[in-house]
């Protein structure tokens, strides 16, 4: 009982990251249609950002900070001079663009912090462990799931209790209209888009002392949010919390029961949602 | 003036094909291997942009298709002793097509984005399979394989290296990539360049668009398995990295460098992303910073790609569309 009490909480902390990597993705493809490849890499930016700035002044919490604004401030530069000047050419270009962002913020970080794994130290309470129910249970990830909680209600606040969470939603509805009635639609696509890499940034800062930061961090992650998006129906932030929440687990629980074939295991949960209902759990049907 | 131009594109095509057989005796034993890699990586290029460039489906899973053939051809050289050189070609293109057909009748559900993530997380799949397969695919130690010699007959030719590679690769390779060319040309090949244009249209006409994409799909497939067994003799090895996402990239920034909108965009950014990352790599480890770079520049201000390039400068436009570029993906 122990031992599967473990393994959820760990499974909880997976999802927690996954929501806000997966978050972010979603909406912005619910708005501008644009699957952003390179959103995994801003996750990766955010734990390498993070590393250096504990690494210079030794403060995690200023690296829970300072981390996420420097990649908002990225995600509105990629949205502004590069994104939209492709909008024109088309759905394709846009993919095109963002995977080839993703590939030259790889071969970057490569270049500027080296392939080998870096680990990132924690100190103070965050680096003990508690007691819970009778399990002892390292803090850091429980943080990384209230972390991950608390930003996901504050981002449910904004959308559903805000004049602005009204305006985004009506954009991921129906953007033309929203823009005839005199909002600057391409200003809240920026910020959309910034936002959603702020959030990445925040899963990257809070998953590099737990993985570790390497550069295929990027890929490994991307590839579940991607699962994710498909499996809550693309668009839907409701779909992504309950996606991450399945993925997490069975990522945990597969290495436990299965540790062969848990990689397969989602790819396969994957294939059967798209064979069943293409649309995702909470996708609306084409 | 038009028959003027056909007899110029007749001889400019003579020329071309004589220098490409005179090319052993014009390159060393290194140029010669890189110039007959090039010629495999056209083949791979040319199956993608049958998706990409015709079908308008942008594809980030190719690899598996190349990875497949790969493995496929040279699990059928390690596990059947004394199997004949065509007979693993065959077996490698034959079992690329089966998976191309299972793939497809999944993914094909879905269009666009989904499409285009599903195939990376396809590729993604087949890559943990062929890690964790370590039996039959050697796990990240990969495979080691003795190319068998072409028996012709009369007389049986080492073709694992050298002037003979080149030659096999040319012909077999050359009439693949010919016969890709055809397709396009044929009723089949035109059906799937419309649907991309008008799918609800040419559903109102008659045709079954979803098995016109099908066999697209599964030939170009079968192509990029052609393309990885030859890949595997020119190496005589396999490794993981045919089946890679890095092998996936590869493929998408070849064909798109060199041009969608034309049949022969993807032969050109095959040559020019070879020859480019021969000379680089040897400049500086970060050659994949400076390739992606121009792979960028190339979406920002040239999104006919090469040949689109070159099309407009020489103020021609042959097939492709009007502005040299593939047409939105719905």
């Amino acid at each position: 009982m122990g031992e599967a009490a473990v393994f959820f909480l760990h499974g909880l902390a997976y999802a927690g990251l996954l929501f806000l990597v997966s978050s972010g993705l979603t909406l912005v493809f619910g708005m501008m249609n644009v699957l952003n490849f390179a959103h995994a890499s801003f996750y990766m930016l955010g734990a390498y950002f993070a590393y250096s700035i504990l690494y210079l002044t030794g403060n995690f919490w200023l690296a829970l900070i300072i981390s996420p604004i420097i990649l908002l401030v990225i995600g509105a530069f990629v949205e502004r001079f590069l994104l939209r000047k492709v909008h024109v050419h088309g759905h394709v270009h846009e993919l095109l663009l963002t995977f080839g962002l993703a590939y030259i913020i790889q071969e970057a970080v490569k270049l500027i912090w080296g392939t080998t794994p870096q680990a990132m130290p924690l100190a103070g309470f965050l680096a003990d462990t508690v007691n819970f129910f009778g399990v002892v249970y390292p803090v850091y990830r429980l943080f990384i799931f209230c972390l991950s909680a608390l930003l996901g209600l504050g981002m449910a606040l904004v959308l559903f209790k805000t004049r602005i969470g009204i305006i985004v939603r009506a954009a991921v509805d129906d953007s033309p209209m929203v823009d005839a009635l005199g909002i600057n639609v391409p200003m809240v696509f920026m910020g959309v888009f910034a936002v959603g890499a702020a959030l990445s940034g925040f899963a990257g800062v809070a998953a590099g002392p737990l993985l570790s930061v390497f550069p295929g961090m990027a890929g490994s992650i991307l590839v579940d949010a991607f699962v994710v998006i498909v499996m809550g129906g693309m668009g839907s932030l409701g779909g992504a919390v309950l996606a991450s929440f399945i993925i997490g687990e069975l990522q945990s629980f597969g290495v436990l029961l299965f540790p062969d074939f848990s990689l397969a295991l989602i790819y396969m949960l994957m294939a059967l949602v798209l064979v069943l209902k293409p649309e995702g759990l909470f996708g609306e049907k084409q | 003036m038009a028959s003027q131009n056909a007899v110029l594109h007749r001889v400019g095509l003579a020329l071309a094909l004589a220098l490409l057989l005179v090319m052993p005796w014009l390159l060393g034993s290194y140029q010669l291997r890189l110039f007959t890699e090039a010629v495999i990586f056209s083949l791979y290029a040319v199956s993608y942009n049958m998706l990409l460039g015709y079908a308008g489906l942008l594809s980030f899973g190719h690899a598996m298709f190349f990875g497949w053939g790969a493995f496929s051809f040279a699990v059928a050289l390690n596990h059947f002793p004394g199997i004949p050189l065509f007979g693993a070609v065959a077996l490698a293109m034959a079992s690329t097509t089966v998976m191309g057909l299972v793939v497809g009748v999944l993914l094909l559900r879905v269009k666009g984005t989904p499409f285009a993530l599903l195939t990376l997380a396809f590729n993604a799949l087949v890559f943990a399979i062929g890690i964790k397969w370590h039996s039959v695919t050697g796990g990240d130690d990969g495979l080691s394989i003795a190319c068998p010699p072409l028996n012709l007959g009369f007389t049986a030719l080492n073709v694992s290296h050298g002037a003979n590679l080149y030659f096999f690769t040319l012909v077999i390779v050359g009439a693949a990539i010919a016969f890709a060319w055809y397709f396009t040309r044929t009723a089949m090949g035109q059906s799937v360049l419309l649907i991309r244009e008008n799918e609800e249209r040419m559903r109102f006409l008659g045709y079954n668009t979803n098995v016109s994409r099908l066999i697209l799909f599964v030939l170009s497939g079968a192509l990029a398995g052609l393309a990885g067994s030859f890949y595997a003799i020119l190496n005589s090895f396999v490794s993981l990295d045919a089946v890679s996402i890095e092998m996936t990239t590869k493929v998408l920034l070849m064909t798109f460098i060199g041009g969608t909108g034309q049949f022969l965009g993807p032969v050109v950014g095959a040559f020019f992303f070879t020859y480019v990352q021969n000379y680089l790599s040897d400049l500086t480890d970060n050659w994949p910073l400076i390739m992606g770079a121009l792979f960028i520049g190339m979406v920002l201000w040239v999104p006919g790609g090469l040949a689109g390039l070159a099309a407009k400068l020489s103020g021609g436009r042959k097939q492709g569309d009007q502005d040299g570029t593939l047409a939105g993906m719905e």
